[in-house]
């Protein structure tokens, strides 16, 4: 795999600044960040693997971090970069959407894995809901790509490494969209893509409370819990963090334990790379029990209580 | 206000078929109007009804577009009329070449004030387009929007990002993109279907509009994803033994 000269990264988050790097880095030849935020992130962004910072301020109360996509568009005319790598944010996802439209071009979108060949960029993307794998290659002189999460492997961070920094001069949105105020989202900011160990709940679970038992499980066996859309966007009982599948969570923990769940592709893509998969359904034909390694066909208000008695016993 | 609510008919993904050869088929697939998209047209109806004013569908797409029960569908949800750029480019069209013919419509439309867009397409869900719509006709854009109402002539919108809430004054005209759970999308009584069999569709063909940019990618190939091997070990009961059996193999992972 040949490599590509300049790549561009840019996220708000600052754990997916080491990620991005690592990738930029195995792309490319030289890895420059846009960073927005406060100055002190510069040096670490540098011991990440970035060669430049292109430092192009703060936000404040008059100035949010779409309002320097001005200032990156005039960025990318002047120094027309290979690559512009995105975090899977829906901020950096939006700000990817613009930059590409002002280049006449698209964004290759949740890339699961990239290619560099003859010249040419490629990279690989679930759609039709996880049922099939699109590989696309970019025409454009610039490649925009929205990476998925945890694609990417951090390097250890270096502190003896050395970069440029370049301030950048702050262009002047056309248009802008203000914001008047911003509040923390109910719910943890839990990162189930760090969890080895996750224990998953769908529409199995009959009511709210029931989780209890649930959480009592991943606690006796130090799992993080997710689950499946309907249970984070029908019903509510967990955060948008928590659920796992083709719009939400893919990762792959060492144990993945399905509770209820049906096993429906969209939200198997999200999981069906774990190291070893458990399921409990009522249903024989349920399509969890294909893609499992055991299974038990039971009910979960059985067999749930009879393993945490075991678990409890064991210790 | 005058909205434009744009949609895609996309292949239903439960038909889809999986060739020996690992290639998709949707030759047997029905066609239908994008999940997100029918909760973009309901987020358009509420808000026109409170605020005042007409709500228009917009597509660009194949011949699938014709499908009569689908213009009824789409129509029966509350838009008074709906724009169609009907070319079979369009239905492999890529998010820049999607934006870019919507954005043409909206010009040719005339007057509108916002584009709502959905959170993002049922098949390829890059959730790019109308980030882009708002970039081609120099309009502010936001996605993630999760509440949306009108005041002296601005939107205030909440956007849902992933561990905060903005609120937001948006200027208009403007583009927005809605979450998928911003409301659920209306069933329409059979009334509302009748009545869509008669409210007006403008077709346009992608010469009215002044063509279309070439595709931005190239398509490589598109296959079923490989499936990990798995035991399929599967405890067919759950008595006693049997729970004991299936936590014997959960003790060894521990």
């Amino acid at each position: 795999m040949s490599r590509v000269k300049d790549v561009w990264v840019f996220t708000e988050k600052q754990e997916s600044i080491a990620e991005l790097c690592a990738g930029a880095r195995q792309l490319g030849e030289r890895v420059t960040v846009l960073a927005v935020g406060s100055r002190d992130r510069i040096e670490r962004i540098i011991a990440f693997g970035a060669d430049r910072v292109f430092y192009l301020g703060d936000t404040g109360a008059d100035r949010t971090v779409e309002d320097y996509a001005f200032t990156l568009s005039k960025l990318i005319e002047e120094e027309a970069p290979d690559l512009f790598l995105f975090g899977a944010t829906k901020r950096c996802r939006h700000m990817a959407g613009r930059l590409a439209a002002r280049q006449r071009t698209s964004v290759l979108s949740d890339i699961m894995e990239f290619l560099t060949d003859k010249d040419e960029i490629q990279g690989t993307q679930m759609v039709y809901g996880g049922a099939a794998v699109r590989t696309l290659a970019s025409k454009s002189a610039t490649v925009f790509s929205v990476v998925g999460s945890g694609v990417f492997t951090s390097l250890p961070e270096d502190a003896d490494r050395e970069g440029d920094v370049r301030a950048v001069d702050f262009v002047e949105p056309a248009y802008r969209v203000r914001c008047m105020e911003k509040r923390e989202r109910g719910g943890t900011s839990v990162d189930l893509t760090a969890a080895k160990r996750v224990i998953a709940v769908g529409r199995g679970i009959a009511k709210e409370e029931d989780l209890k038992m649930i959480e009592e499980l991943a606690r006796l066996i130090g799992a993080e819990i997710g689950c499946t859309r309907p249970i984070s966007e029908g019903v509510n009982w967990m955060g948008r963090e928590r659920y796992i599948g083709v719009s939400g969570v893919m990762f792959k923990p060492e144990l993945y334990i399905a509770i209820g769940i049906s096993g429906q592709i969209q939200h198997m893509v999200g999981c069906n790379q774990s190291g070893v998969i458990f399921a409990i359904n009522t249903d024989t034909a349920a399509k969890i029990f294909s893609q499992s390694d055991y299974g038990i066909v039971g009910d979960l208000y059985t067999v749930v209580p009879v393993l945490l008695e075991k678990i409890r016993a064991a210790r | 206000m005058k909205i434009a609510v744009c949609y895609k008919l996309v292949p239903d993904e439960q038909d889809i078929v999986i060739n020996g050869d690992h290639t998709i088929s949707f030759d047997k697939a029905e066609w239908k109007i994008g999940q997100y998209d029918l909760v973009a047209v309901e987020a358009a109806m509420r808000l026109a009804e409170v605020a005042g004013g007409t709500v228009s569908a917009l597509s660009a797409g194949g011949k699938q577009l014709e499908n009569s029960k689908l213009k009824k569908n789409i129509l029966s949800r509350g838009p008074v009329d709906a724009y169609m750029i009907i070319d079979e480019t369009m239905s492999d069209a890529d998010s820049y070449q999607t934006a870019y013919v919507l954005a043409k419509a909206i010009e040719k439309i005339k007057d509108v004030d916002l584009v709502v867009c959905g959170e993002g397409s049922s098949d390829m869900y890059a959730q790019q387009v109308g980030s882009q719509i708002g970039e081609l006709l120099q309009w502010p854009s936001v996605n993630a929007i999760g509440t949306i109402t009108l005041a002296d002539g601005k939107l205030i919108a909440e956007r849902m990002l992933e561990t905060e809430v903005e609120v937001l004054e948006i200027p208009i005209p403007a583009v927005i993109s809605v979450t998928s759970d911003i409301f659920q999308a209306r069933i329409a009584n059979l009334k509302d279907i009748l009545e869509a069999g008669k409210k007006p569709v403008v077709r346009w063909d992608l010469d009215d509009i002044g063509g279309v940019p070439e595709m931005s990618t190239n398509v490589l190939s598109v296959l079923a994803p490989p499936q990990a091997d798995r035991r399929r070990v599967i405890i067919g009961g759950d008595s006693g033994d049997q729970i004991n059996e299936f936590y014997e193999h959960l003790r060894k992972e521990l």
